[in-house]
């Protein structure tokens, strides 16, 4: 099935980058769920461990196929995707005001994480196929349509992150794809003025009131206000070496909520410090990094476009999650790759960066 | 590649950059430049404060005899009480405590965001039979805690009760008055509300401890951190002889006891005051009918709405007519003002008329006395002689020395609230003032007085003159026994008056105890007992009996304790104050 040669080509840097956060994440997990219901101290993090496996099969799997052939089916992928997320809206399970899941028995899909991997991988294949093509304003608006279908059924989960997720995705490579700076800013600007007012009318209570706290955390600090002020005084309480593992008082006696998925970034600062959250942002600088060079050095526009679609993707679920925890971007609900708890988006995840890596083994057209 | 997606992949690169920089710089500035905020917020999260209450500070006698101590109360409370527990729990304990299973429920559930702290149950302290069954079912009792609290315990019941005074509950007002004066009070916590308990009350409190514990979110404890021990307050040393008060108080109380025995259902009230004639401690203090203390908060209700008022201290509180005890004061002003010498005869005719146009006055059941000295007057308590002496020496002249002696002045008293000044029955300018007057002035009509003035008064005769502030407290030690503060006796007043004029009083006071004398019954006692009868009509018509009063001191050669005795509605002349004098100085005496 694999050529040995292609582990020559094989980016370790990276792999040691994911090996790394991964690390840390089963660490910080361990701390954040020791008080649990289920008696066992280790139970949250036996379950992400086992989940980390899997996210390594799925991956070996995902690098054993030439990526060239995602280009053939991508119309098939883009298909699947919209059955998946019109599905969700009729048979998800409803959690927090938003229908965002499908039960499997064995376990539970988010179709909107999968929807970013397979818009990365269709919209690369569709911007690739028109490339030199971008000269005028109206000549992306194909590209805009793909995408919004998708992003579309995933607002009326709703999801606003993810929404926001895919639209942020869409300018990175249209950026990379080669239309104007210009031009972009024009649909940017446009679409924000004429996006953000309907978008208001649209949100619900609690996504409103989030954004309200955002802008003043002290209008509600027992309610909305809580969760950001509570973050905010972990991260900040844990000075510059920290509380010691195991050891900060908002984690470990509750004061922080969903601190093993959203919030985990905090109990890494409160409990490693400021020291502990820079190796950590340098670690997914590291990665990103290698994420970039392997679109820097890919055989094919196609391929180059999927690794600035995954680096768009990483940095902006980056910067809005910790963002969130440290009181610089809204509460939205995205988590923070390769740390947060959760199966669906370390999955997805796994499955783009195992994409990256295949781009990077496959830089030279070897022949056979 | 093609050039420009080169240049494309830069700028990217920059804002990947750019995003990891923001996210650093916004942490620093959280965590390196606002940490000292952030982290003292975090402490105040999970930090919580119990108080430990403090006992208070223990009164004892001038001989050190424990007076008022401190016990543990206890009081069943649930800590950490698990959900699937609770019903069980608040069943068995409604049953055990009398409550109602609601009113339990409610308490814990008004407290549910403070469960690091026991929550009480019972409101009064429980019996040590309850806590023995609560103990027994300990495995039954998830959850549930005997807590013990310092309870105020005065061991001799209602021992000095008024001068003592009470602990209570702190009321709005009292918090509000405290926090003006930068006194720290709880709104739980109890404060001293009458007698020396009050107005030591700075002293007498302790300092509350502090139990420091670490509590999540939802307030549940989990562990303690560091405990601060209570320091209890000062102990008080009062100058009370607690031998003197009980003899004092079952002496009142028989002769009471005898009078009402005998059909005489207006008595029932009375006051007893001792002092030490040469310091102005305040040796027994007794104001009957009385209260207990340590039921005073259960009872109070039924004691607040008793006629005869057993809360108040009539021994600073009471005002009486003086009667004849005043009869020293117009002995003294006649012989001081020269008027007459101790060896001066005046006639008794038994009725006599003084002034035109005022009817004639006589002595009691219009005894005649014959001829008199000052000396036999005072021991038969002759009206007609005083009568006499009050129209020679003029209102103006004998209300001075009224004065002298205390009389319509507080004594000067700080560690009781509520002293009396009483009154004197004065010539005031452009009033209308009946020539007849100073005679009723002169044998004490019309003026009152209250029993510590009283007895100040015979604490005067006793020392020569010198009026000592009266006081209660002696001194005050801390805990390890340390001596915080000693009262030493004040001087207030100091009469220069002649050696004459005391003698001729003191004879007097003396021949009153001596066959002949209207307390002739007190001729056999151990000690030789100087003193004065008084009976004082508070009623024209009759229908009330008079007030009975006794002045006195002994031993009467060197006096050491100064006494005032009342007796409301106890007959007239001696019959009921001197009695109880007579039992106080025969039992005191009788021990030594």
């Amino acid at each position: 099935m694999f050529d040995r040669r292609l582990f020559r080509n094989l980016d370790y840097l990276l792999l040691i980058a994911v090996l790394a956060i991964m690390a840390v994440s089963l660490v910080i997990i361990t701390s954040a769920t020791l008080a649990n219901p289920f008696g066992d101290p280790m139970f949250y993090v036996k379950r992400q461990a086992i989940r980390f496996l899997i996210g390594f099969i799925v991956l070996i799997v995902v690098i054993s196929i030439d990526y060239t052939q995602f280009y053939r089916f991508s119309h098939y992928l883009y298909g699947l995707n919209l059955v998946l997320l019109v599905a969700v809206l009729f048979v998800g399970k409803q959690t927090g005001g938003a229908q965002r899941w499908i039960d499997l028995r064995v376990f539970e899909l988010q179709p909107s994480e999968f929807a970013k991997i397979i818009i990365i991988i269709s919209l690369a294949r569709h911007l690739a196929s028109r490339e030199g093509n971008f000269d005028s304003l109206f000549s992306v608006v194909p590209s805009f349509i793909y995408v919004f279908v998708p992003i579309g059924l995933i607002f009326l989960q709703p999801d606003l992150g993810t929404s926001l997720v895919f639209i942020v995705i869409l300018f990175g490579m249209l950026f990379l794809a080669g239309v104007r700076m210009r031009h972009l800013l024009t649909y940017a600007i446009g679409g924000a003025a004429i996006g953000l007012p309907l978008l208001w009318f649209k949100l619900k209570t609690y996504q409103k009131m989030r954004l309200m706290v955002f802008l003043n955390p002290d209008t509600d600090p027992l309610g909305h206000g809580y969760q950001l002020m509570q973050s905010m005084i972990a991260i900040g309480s844990g000075g510059l070496r920290g509380k010691g593992i195991f050891e900060g008082t908002q984690n470990q006696l509750e004061f922080l909520l969903e601190q093993h998925t959203d919030f985990i970034f905090s109990v890494l600062a409160e409990e490693a410090g400021f020291i502990g959250g820079v190796v950590l942002i340098l670690l997914f600088m590291l990665l990103i990094f290698r994420v970039i060079r392997t679109a820097y050095i890919a055989k094919d526009t196609f391929g180059a476009l999927i690794c600035i679609g995954v680096a768009t993707m990483l940095t902006f679920q980056i910067l809005v999650n910790i963002g969130m925890t440290i009181g610089i971007m809204p509460v939205t609900g995205l988590p923070l790759p390769l740390m947060s708890y959760g199966g669906s988006s370390l999955l997805m995840n796994m499955i783009a960066i195992g994409l990256v890596l295949n781009i990077g083994m496959r830089r030279h057209n070897i022949m056979f | 590649m093609a050039k420009s997606m080169l240049k494309r992949l830069r700028v990217f690169s920059a804002l990947v950059v750019l995003v990891a920089i923001v996210l650093t710089s916004r942490l620093a500035w959280l965590q390196i430049y606002q940490y000292d905020h952030y982290f003292a917020r975090a402490e105040t999260n999970r930090m919580r404060e119990l108080p430990i209450g403090a006992p208070r500070g223990e009164i004892y006698d001038r001989n050190g005899e424990l007076l008022v101590g401190n016990r543990p109360g206890f009081v069943v409370s649930v800590l950490d009480l698990n959900k699937r527990d609770q019903p069980d729990v608040v069943a068995y304990l409604s049953e055990l405590l009398e409550m109602e299973e609601a009113d339990i429920s409610a308490k814990i559930w008004d407290q549910r965001y403070r469960s690091f702290a026991p929550i009480r149950i019972s409101t009064k302290p429980v019996s040590a039979e309850v806590v023995a069954q609560i103990e027994e079912r300990r495995i039954d009792l998830p959850g549930v805690i005997i807590e013990t609290q310092p309870m105020r315990y005065y061991t001799e019941d209602s021992l000095a009760a008024h001068a003592l005074g009470y602990v209570g509950a702190i009321g709005r007002e009292e918090l509000l008055k405290m926090q003006e004066q930068g006194r720290f009070y709880r709104g739980t916590d109890s404060i001293g509300k009458f007698g020396v308990e009050k107005t030591w009350e700075e002293y007498l409190r302790g300092q509350d401890g502090i139990l420091r514990v670490e509590t999540n979110r939802f307030g549940r404890r989990i562990q303690v951190l560091d405990k601060k021990d209570p320091i209890p307050g000062n102990n008080l040393t009062l100058t009370l002889d607690a031998r003197l008060q009980k003899i004092a108080e079952q002496s009142l109380t028989e002769v009471i006891d005898n009078l009402r025995g005998e059909g005489n259902d207006q008595a029932g009230k009375g006051a007893v005051v001792a002092l030490n004639p040469n310091t102005g401690e305040i040796l027994a203090m007794v104001s009957f009918p009385s209260y207990s203390p340590s039921t005073f908060n259960e009872n109070f209700i039924k004691l607040r709405d008793d006629r005869d008022n057993p809360l108040l201290n009539r021994a600073v509180s009471g005002a009486y007519p003086v009667g004849s005890t005043f009869k020293m004061v117009g002995a003294a002003a006649a012989l001081e003002e020269g008027i007459i010498s101790i060896r001066s005869i005046i006639s008794c005719t038994g009725r006599k008329v003084f002034f035109p146009n005022d009817p004639a006055r006589g002595c009691f059941n219009n005894a005649v006395h014959g001829s008199l000295d000052v000396v036999q007057a005072l021991a038969k308590s002759c009206n007609i002689f005083f009568f006499e002496l009050g129209k020679r020496t003029g209102i103006d002249r004998l209300i001075a020395y009224a004065e002298d002696f205390g009389f319509s002045r507080t004594t000067g008293l700080q560690d009781l609230e509520g002293e009396r000044a009483g009154s004197l029955l004065r010539r005031e300018e452009g009033k209308f003032w009946p020539v007849g007057n100073v005679l009723t002035a002169a044998i004490g009509q019309g003026h009152t007085i209250t029993p510590l003035q009283l007895a100040n008064f015979s604490a005067m005769l006793a020392n020569g003159g010198t009026h000592y502030r009266p006081f209660l407290v002696k001194g005050v030690s801390d805990k390890s026994g340390e001596t915080i503060l000693t009262v030493e006796p004040e001087i207030i007043n100091q009469l220069e008056y002649k050696d004459d004029t005391w003698e001729a009083i003191h004879q007097g006071m003396e021949a009153v105890a001596l066959p002949g004398g209207t307390a002739a019954s007190m001729r056999n006692l151990p000690v030789k007992v100087a003193g004065k009868t008084g009976s004082a009509q508070v009623s024209l018509s009759g229908s009330h009996k008079a007030h009975s009063l006794f002045v006195g001191y002994a031993p009467a050669d060197a006096p050491e304790i100064a006494l005032a005795v009342i007796v409301e509605h106890g007959g007239l002349g001696g019959q009921a104050a001197v009695p109880v004098a007579r039992q106080i100085f025969a039992e005191y005496y009788a021990a030594e």
